[in-house]
């Protein structure tokens, strides 16, 4: 806004600030921060050239090798030459699988440093996700995309490596020492009078000066300013180009980054969810619950004292109208207590356990209970695991005829698991539009999943596993 | 109740002023004193240092977490105070809480719905009971305890009719209590009363000792 506005109002001030800007630029903390991105990303980015180095080297060096040992010979016996094929074909191949993660490697040290000296944070990809052994390793890392971006990054920026490289020394470097030209011919030069001296070269990005006199070192340290003032503006071209890569190749893929952002916004969305209805249900207890209770126990205390009346005309019927009152009062309030049990169990507030505790002792059925709960899954996946295994105690007890039933709740480092068993004569069929359906949706609003093995004559068992946070 | 002396000291836990004010009013109807009416767990501990009361009826949801503090500061005034009484009140009947509330002895405790109140007689009795070191459960808890201890041997020995009379003392009621409740004459409650002690394996010895380890063996789990 205020670079508008300057020229208008003082013609010429743009120009002088403008100036003492660009005199400003090679001193200023960025072009500092810049100029270190630069000197340390460029090295780093031609790391990459290992790759063609060692592709064409490596056949070249085991040839010579297989000559050197035989060299009477024409070429290497076939045994040894198919054995050296093979291993230049073995470590091509393994330099190949490792690409991503070396890729990975080299790619999170350029997040690193563009981090700490431009502030630019790019977030990294999510780790590989391989299985135990070998081939589930080498698969995983043959398909990880972020790796293979990551090995595109480096190739692509190789030559913009090339030309960090090439500002950092011709533009700052040379810039500089050009700079001191005038200094050191003054120390370096008294030579005596009438000896002639070969020129001294001035490197520049246009050539090689030769100077030869002390208006010539000026001339250099004229060059030499130039450049140093030029070249903050080059570093700063090459960083941001890096910097754009990195972001499109480096970061999450959009798709990625849409995912987290849906996964963010439904977690948000379950867990507001859940607390919407525990405040619902705090809400009556501390409101309508409590003053029904206190209505019930004075219209108690009424009766009390009707009770204890002389009787008189019409006495009887008051009894009779307050004593309707208090029963229905007290209806109401079990009517209420059942309300707001299905809205939220308060119990749940001090753990899954307590709340499966009595869950399973008002089950008309028998039931088992165990829990074990290492790691405690956040307050909505508590709802969400509770409302299941009331469901499907429900479902056991009404449909399948059992005499017994498990109700096992294990809470591991990354997952709730919660197994329902019963040994009564199974044929449970989710596709059927039974309740299971409704639990298999509930349970993939957060990402859960839920099986179900009933076969005809039991036992049937409904395993859902649920993550610790939504 | 014989032991039932007028002019209990009562101290009461409960957040909801109104409720709260009410339940004064109610246990002050019935003859006893209410010393100190506090609207939280700690400020329940400190008042019952320091007013010394025979018996205190607590919320379990109060605040500052609006969880379990009533119960907790119950459980620890029973440890403090063994012959406290603590009559424990909520909109819920959870059936771990029973048990954290019954696991050393169940003399002197009470663990009742708020609903029951509303029925003043049955209540204040339930009240004097714990004072008096008796056993006020409501039939809530006794029905879940119930349930989740059937497995158990001994117990699963019991008939159906000497479990309905083993719940009825759960809740706290005597013989003639429990005749009343069941329309059977007091003898045949004896005779039940007799082969429940005989099948939790109980030696004769004081009657009410018993009783308590009857009730004891049937709850905890």
């Amino acid at each position: 806004m205020a670079a508008g506005q300057w020229p208008a109002r003082r013609p010429g001030g743009g120009l002088v600030r403008g100036i003492r800007a660009a005199a400003r630029a090679p001193l200023t903390a960025r072009a500092r921060r810049e100029l270190l991105f630069c000197a340390a990303a460029a090295p780093l980015g031609l790391c990459v050239l290992v790759v063609p180095v060692a592709l064409t080297g490596l056949p070249l060096t085991v040839t010579l090798l297989a000559h050197g040992i035989h060299p009477a010979h024409h070429g290497p016996p076939a045994g040894l030459a198919i054995f050296l094929g093979l291993a230049v074909f073995l470590v091509l191949l393994a330099l190949l699988v490792l690409a991503p993660r070396l890729a990975r490697r080299l790619a999170a040290a350029q997040r690193r440093l563009a981090g700490h000296l431009l502030g630019e944070h790019i977030a990294g990809p999510a780790p590989v996700r391989a299985g135990r052994g070998p081939v589930s390793w080498t698969g995983a890392t043959l398909r990880d995309g972020p790796g293979w971006r990551a090995a595109g990054y480096l190739l692509v920026q190789l030559p913009l490596a090339v030309i960090g490289c090439y500002v950092v020394v011709i533009w700052w470097a040379a810039g500089l020492v050009n700079m001191t030209y005038p200094l050191w011919w003054a120390w370096f030069r008294n030579h005596p009078a009438g000896v002639r001296l070969s020129p001294v070269p001035v490197l520049t990005p246009f050539g090689v000066l030769h100077v030869a006199t002390i208006a010539g070192t000026f001339a250099a340290f004229a060059a030499g300013a130039a450049m140093v003032a030029a070249a903050p503006w080059l570093t700063r071209a090459v960083a941001a180009a890096d910097l754009w890569l990195m972001r499109e190749l480096l970061g999450p893929g959009r798709l990625a980054r849409r995912v987290a952002d849906l996964e963010r916004a439904r977690a948000l969305a379950v867990d507001d969810a859940a607390s919407t209805l525990r405040r619902l249900e705090r809400d009556l207890h501390d409101g309508a619950q409590i003053r029904l209770a206190t209505l019930a126990m004075n219209l108690g205390m009424a009766m009390d004292r009707l009770a204890a009346g002389k009787d008189q005309p019409g006495l009887a019927e008051v009894r009779d109208l307050v004593g309707a009152a208090h029963q229905s009062a007290k209806d109401a309030m079990t009517e209420l207590r059942d309300l707001a049990r299905g809205i939220h169990p308060p119990v749940l507030d001090t753990g899954l356990p307590d709340a499966l505790a009595t869950l399973a002792a008002a089950s008309p059925v028998p039931v088992r209970l165990t829990t074990g709960i290492a790691h405690r899954p956040s307050q909505a996946i508590e709802t969400i695991a509770y409302f299941c295994a009331a469901e499907l105690l429900a479902n056991a007890v009404k449909h399948s005829g059992a005499s017994a039933i498990t109700l096992t709740v294990t809470g591991q480092a990354e997952s709730l698991l919660l197994r329902v068993t019963d040994d009564g004569r199974g044929g449970a069929d989710p596709a059927a539009g039974s309740g299971l359906a409704g639990l298999a949706q509930r349970a993939r609003t957060v990402d859960g999943r839920l099986e179900v093995t009933s076969p005809p004559g039991g036992p049937t068992r409904v395993t859902v596993e649920l993550p610790l946070h939504a | 109740m014989a032991a039932a002396a007028p002019g209990l000291r009562v101290v009461i836990a409960e957040d909801a002023a109104l409720f709260r004010e009410g339940l004064a009013r109610l246990i002050e109807g019935r003859g006893h004193q209410v010393a100190c009416s506090v609207a939280d767990g700690g400020a329940l501990v400190a008042a019952v240092a320091t007013h010394r009361p025979d018996v205190v009826v607590a919320d379990v949801r109060m605040p500052p977490t609006h969880t379990d503090e009533g119960l907790r500061a119950a459980i620890e005034l029973r440890r403090a105070h063994p012959t406290l009484g603590v009559l424990v009140l909520s909109q819920y009947i959870e059936t771990r809480y029973a048990a954290r509330l019954l696991e050393d002895n169940a003399a002197g405790i009470g663990y009742l719905l708020k609903d029951r109140v509303a029925d003043v007689a049955e209540f204040a009795e339930a009240l004097e009971r714990v004072a008096a070191g008796g056993t006020a459960l409501d039939p809530e808890v006794v029905s879940q305890l119930v349930r989740s201890s059937q497995q158990y041997a001994g117990l699963a020995e019991l008939t159906p009719r000497e479990r309905d009379v083993l719940a009825l003392m759960a809740e706290g009621r005597s013989n003639a209590g429990i005749a009343a409740a069941l329309v059977v004459s007091a003898s045949v409650v004896e005779k039940h009363v007799a082969s429940i002690f005989a099948k939790l394996r109980l030696p004769p010895s004081e009657a009410d000792n018993r009783r308590v380890l009857a009730v004891l063996r049937y709850l905890q789990p």
